[in-house]
């Protein structure tokens, strides 16, 4: 890890080092999400155990759960023909947050390579549309095969840059995702490179982005819609700052509490060096991969006024 | 992004029906064209959204593959079909049907002049096979499909 990247950490007033550095050497758990859109949930986690599979519920996402004993999922038939989703326990709580209703329009601003988006369509229940929009065609690669392999009849694929969706899609959607492209922090332990690449120039140049995704995201919204900012990292530049931008810029956006049970997190920070923020910003969720022994994550929930 | 013709949704589903018993296939749902004979599916609401965005590059799934008058249908085609495929049907144990992801041709006995068959094991359906003349069926899976050796 860079002497910046700890001199950075050690600014958090909620991070504990030791811990952080126990939780980045700690493979991930496996997580899954069992496929309603092709099979019953019992049926596919039959199968699983007549395998030797051993797993535990997620209890704050629907469908969600981790593995607790046998081999790579990722080579099974089942993961194969979709009636599985390989997915981070903590990676399905921004959908869950999000939630969206069977009949509803849903836009995933940046999608690949698509948990989130066959999350969604699965919540969705086969009713409804989401679209899921990515600006790379090699990423875009994955999210259709993803989509694909998982069924999903009710999506539209778009390869666009998000900050400039609202020039076609102004208030069109009743939810949007921006699941923004990030630092990473909350992952290291999948690719110490991550750790090794950090730079606060590379935060500020996310954070800089992450402010467009996040007013074009909520632009795409529909008056009374809502909207959930996600990031796997924890840096405040790239969460709360981000958020806190959007409140300034758009009179109608007001934050919004949400309960993830069995998931242990803590309050949005609303101060930070020089900082001071909008005090609002204690309804979002800091998720430290010691938290969970998981993925660290930041999700806000944003309800568009009107 | 254009829907199938009236006339070649016929002849679609005329193969269908022909093919694999398949009544009312896809009926539910549009058809789109997708090039060198692939159809996709989707819900006429996604059809529609598509149809208000930009950069759409695709919509719904790949259901099918239309070569030389033969449909051949994709995993989720087929299993968007479960329950209406009463002709052509082989049934698979759960080796024979990793065996079938993996792409491994298997031997079945089938009926001469049938060109495709539609693989199932216990519930769930796996695409279309090619029966060719040495007795064996080729599964259509595509390679990304495939579950790896390794």
């Amino acid at each position: 890890m860079s002497d910046d990247l700890k001199s950075y950490l050690n600014r958090l007033p909620d991070l504990e080092m030791a811990m952080l550095l126990e939780a980045y050497e700690k493979p991930l758990p496996e997580g899954f999400r069992a496929n309603t859109l092709k099979s019953s949930e019992e049926r596919i986690l039959e199968r699983l155990r007549r395998r030797g599979y051993e797993f535990r519920k997620i209890p704050w996402a629907r469908y969600g759960y981790v593995l607790a004993g046998g081999e790579n999922l990722g080579k099974t038939i089942e993961h194969m023909l979709g009636l599985i989703y390989l997915q981070g326990p903590v990676s399905m709580a921004p959908a869950e947050v999000l939630d969206p209703r069977p009949g509803e329009l849903v836009l995933d601003l940046c999608a690949s390579p698509g948990s989130k988006a066959t999350q969604i369509a699965q919540l969705l229940e086969g009713r409804g549309v989401v679209v899921a929009n990515d600006i790379s065609y090699e990423r875009l690669k994955a999210l259709t095969s993803n989509l694909q392999r998982f069924g999903v009849l009710n999506c539209v694929v778009t390869l666009a840059d998000g900050r400039k969706y609202p020039r076609f899609a102004w208030e069109l959607f009743d939810k949007v995702l921006v699941d923004a492209p990030c630092s990473s922090l909350g992952i290291v332990s999948r690719d110490w490179g991550i750790a090794r690449s950090w730079s606060t120039r590379l935060v500020e140049r996310l954070s800089s982005l992450q402010k467009q995704l996040i007013l074009a995201g909520f632009d795409c919204l529909k008056p009374g819609g809502v909207l959930v900012y996600s990031t796997c990292t924890l840096t405040v530049e790239e969460n709360e700052l981000v958020v806190d931008w959007l409140l300034k810029m758009r009179d109608s956006a007001r934050l919004v509490d949400f309960s993830l049970p069995g998931l242990k997190r803590r309050s949005g920070l609303t101060e930070f060096g020089d900082f001071k923020l909008d005090e609002e910003l204690r309804k979002t969720a800091r998720i430290m991969p010691y938290d969970n022994w998981a993925e660290g994550f930041y999700i806000a929930k944003i309800a568009k006024e009107g | 992004m254009k829907l199938l013709s009236s006339s070649e949704r016929r002849y679609f589903e005329e193969r269908l029906r022909a093919q694999y018993g398949v009544e009312n296939g896809f009926s539910e749902y549009v058809l789109i064209k997708a090039g060198q004979g692939r159809v996709r599916a989707a819900t006429l609401e996604a059809f529609e959204v598509a149809a208000r965005l930009r950069r759409v590059q695709q919509v719904g799934l790949y259901v099918a593959k239309l070569v030389k008058g033969d449909v051949i249908l994709s995993i989720e085609g087929s299993q968007l079909l479960n329950g209406k495929i009463r002709k052509n049907v082989i049934e698979l144990s759960e080796p024979e049907a990793e065996g079938w992801m993996r792409a491994s041709p298997i031997e079945k006995p089938i009926k001469p002049g049938i060109r495709y068959v539609v693989a199932k094991c216990e519930e769930l359906y796996l695409g279309s096979g090619r029966a060719s003349r040495d007795g064996r069926i080729y599964p259509q899976v595509a390679k990304w499909r495939r579950i790896s050796e390794e």
